[in-house]
């Protein structure tokens, strides 16, 4: 990819992430900002830039950078242009883990680590199901087992939402849409860490995923050991989803759209798939974010449905191609 | 042309009128006052008064309580749990798409929904299975005092009925006397953390505030619990923010809510959780109560 793509790609987060802690529901003039940000406006200013939309911000663009990655590795790994972190059961054991928190009342600050639990539970549970098929090795037999684990997450959050109220059942929905809107500086550092590391684990493989994207027996006849990097290709590429989920709920399409926008500026080896996908990743979930903070006042857009209605007719327009 | 009902009706107002020293109006025939519920339906009239009452919304349970028609409930939702003894009653489940097997199976001569769109179909199966089925709407103040004096004339008890909401709007009219000429602080009451709920002009809570002698950062939001974001409520910047005990102590914890004046000066409040329900008969107290919380010694 040219360099000239490149630098396209990050003037664009950059200015996401200007206009997004620039603008908000609350006015501010650019002085105004400027004077949030380096702590010497009013208590409301500081509050508003450095406590709400400054870890905003970030939140929003490690949940792109995170769900692009993990998107482009998963489709490298399994030939299949409409993989995404979501069709290994990762959206579906995420909801049922924060459902099975919110219907016993645990406290707020628990339910997005029964969501990162789950996440983990379902992508664990998809391996086992595909292993025990014998099919471990093969990625259709992977994603069926999380299509199905999916489905019966969907079953299970049904029973767990059957005794709740009408206020928990509204927040189990809100967080199965995704948002944002609960960043902190706390969510900014522990998902930093799951895309540090998650992205820097795919790095080191995409150049085997390569190998992968020609094909199982051509991949083994170059010593690629393809059952070992599917395995790590999808924990890794689950560990970024499972982050992402448990700080901000689940966002959809953002990990199948961002790796073809990759492919479509001019990336070709998995190594700057992988690298653009974060960035474009990035920016394209600020923006959202931006959109669902100032779409709809006083109240929120859920982060998610965003997301989708902007990858949906993406999906639909690609379909014949992707397939 | 009178009709037989309206013959009996004026006779019972007779009688009351004539008993009313006595204190006590009961009829042997109870027709309510409006011949139609809040679904539009005709309450189909009967010879006898109900012994076997089930109640599917908790605020028209807690209501035949406190008219004394509690010791014929048989059946009431998940969620009542006031007074105490109600949790004696058979639980048959939610009060909305209730279990309409299990509401037949507790036998009732009288079944009260609320009067959801989602309970149109109980509602319907209710009487195909031959059960008088009434649904009211209790969302506001003015919903209290109606339905109350609509389960007076059902339960055959109005003089309870009436007892009950004059007690209830004599309160609520000496708290807004008390808080009238005083400075109305602005507030935002806050029902949910994630998403972000706040009590809307379309609640009965939002009455309550203004009665309580404080105005609703939210009164222009036309439903009973609108998502707000949280920006647009350091926006609008309230002076006092109520709150239940385990969301106050997580607004003092996290320090995005010092964005918040309240926060910053102190003004979190915890409200008495237990009057988030529905305009109940205990609506003058929890009226006296956030009074009390909002303008201490006015009242």
């Amino acid at each position: 990819m040219r360099a000239s793509r490149w630098a396209l790609i990050v003037i664009v987060l950059l200015i996401a992430a200007v206009i997004g802690v620039a603008y908000g529901t609350l006015r501010l003039t650019p002085l105004e900002v400027l004077q949030g940000a380096f702590g010497s406006g009013t208590s409301t200013q500081v509050a508003v830039i450095r406590q709400l939309r400054l870890p905003r911000v970030l939140l929003a663009a490690l949940v792109g950078a995170g769900l692009g990655a993990s998107g482009a590795a998963l489709q490298g790994a399994t030939r299949n242009g409409l993989a995404e972190p979501y069709l290994l059961g990762v959206s579906g054991g995420a909801a049922v883990g924060a459902v099975i928190a919110v219907a016993l009342h645990a406290p707020t600050a628990v339910v997005p680590l029964a969501g990162l639990a789950g996440a983990l539970a379902a992508v664990a549970l998809s391996l086992i199901v595909a292993r025990a098929s014998g099919g471990q090795g093969d990625a259709r037999v992977v994603l069926m087992a999380g299509v199905v684990v999916g489905a019966f997450a969907n079953a299970a959050i049904m029973v767990a939402l059957a005794g709740v109220d009408a206020n928990a059942v509204r927040g189990a929905l809100w967080w199965m849409m995704g948002s944002a809107a609960d960043a902190s500086w706390a969510q900014v550092r522990a998902l930093s860490v799951y895309v540090a590391v998650g992205v820097a684990a795919l790095l080191a493989l995409a150049r085997s995923i390569d190998l992968l994207a020609l094909g199982e027996d051509a991949a083994a006849g170059m010593g690629i050991n393809v059952a070992r990097v599917t395995l790590a290709v999808y924990v890794a590429g689950a560990l970024l989803a499972a982050g992402t989920v448990a700080a901000a709920g689940l966002v959809g399409f953002v990990g199948l759209l961002v790796p073809h926008l990759a492919r479509m500026a001019g990336a070709r080896t998995h190594r700057t798939i992988i690298g653009a996908a974060a960035l474009g990743g990035a920016a394209l979930v600020v923006l959202a974010d931006l959109v669902a903070r100032v779409a709809h006042p006083p109240a929120e857009l859920p982060l998610g449905a965003v997301t989708a209605i902007l990858g949906v007719p993406f999906f639909l327009s690609r379909l014949r191609r992707l397939a | 042309m009178l009709s037989a009902t309206r013959v009996h009706r004026a006779f019972v107002a007779l009688s009351c009128a004539t008993l009313a020293l006595g204190g006590a109006c009961r009829t042997d025939a109870p027709q309510p006052s409006g011949a139609r519920d809040d679904f539009g339906d005709m309450i189909s009239p009967v010879a006898t008064t109900p012994q076997r009452i089930v109640s599917l919304n908790p605020t028209t349970t807690e209501l035949l309580y406190a008219i004394g028609a509690g010791g014929r409930l048989v059946g009431r939702t998940t969620w009542d749990l006031y007074p105490p003894e109600v949790r004696n009653v058979p639980d048959l489940g939610p009060g909305l798409r209730p279990n309409v097997e299990a509401v037949i199976a507790a036998r009732p001569d009288l079944a009260i929904l609320y009067a959801s769109d989602d309970n149109r179909d109980a509602a319907r199966r209710l009487r195909a299975a031959g059960i008088r089925t009434v649904a009211y709407r209790v969302d506001r103040i003015a919903d209290f005092a109606r339905v109350t004096h609509v389960l007076g004339e059902l339960t055959a008890d109005t003089s309870a009925a009436r007892f009950t909401v004059d007690t209830v709007q004599a309160t609520l009219a000496r708290v807004r006397a008390a808080t009238a000429p005083l400075a109305h602080p602005t507030a935002f009451w806050i029902l949910w953390e994630s998403p972000l709920l706040a009590v809307g002009g379309g609640s009965f809570l939002n009455e309550l505030l203004v009665a309580a002698g404080a105005r609703n950062v939210y009164d222009s939001l036309p439903g009973p619990s609108p998502a707000v974001s949280f920006e647009d409520l350091v926006r609008r910047d309230p002076d006092v923010i109520l709150a239940s005990p385990q969301s106050r102590r997580h607004i003092l914890a996290d320090p995005r809510w010092r964005a918040l004046r309240a926060v910053r000066t102190g003004r979190v409040l915890v409200f008495d959780t237990t009057i988030v329900n529905g305009p109940s008969a205990r609506v003058g107290a929890s009226a006296v109560s956030l009074a009390r919380l909002l303008h201490p010694g006015a009242i």
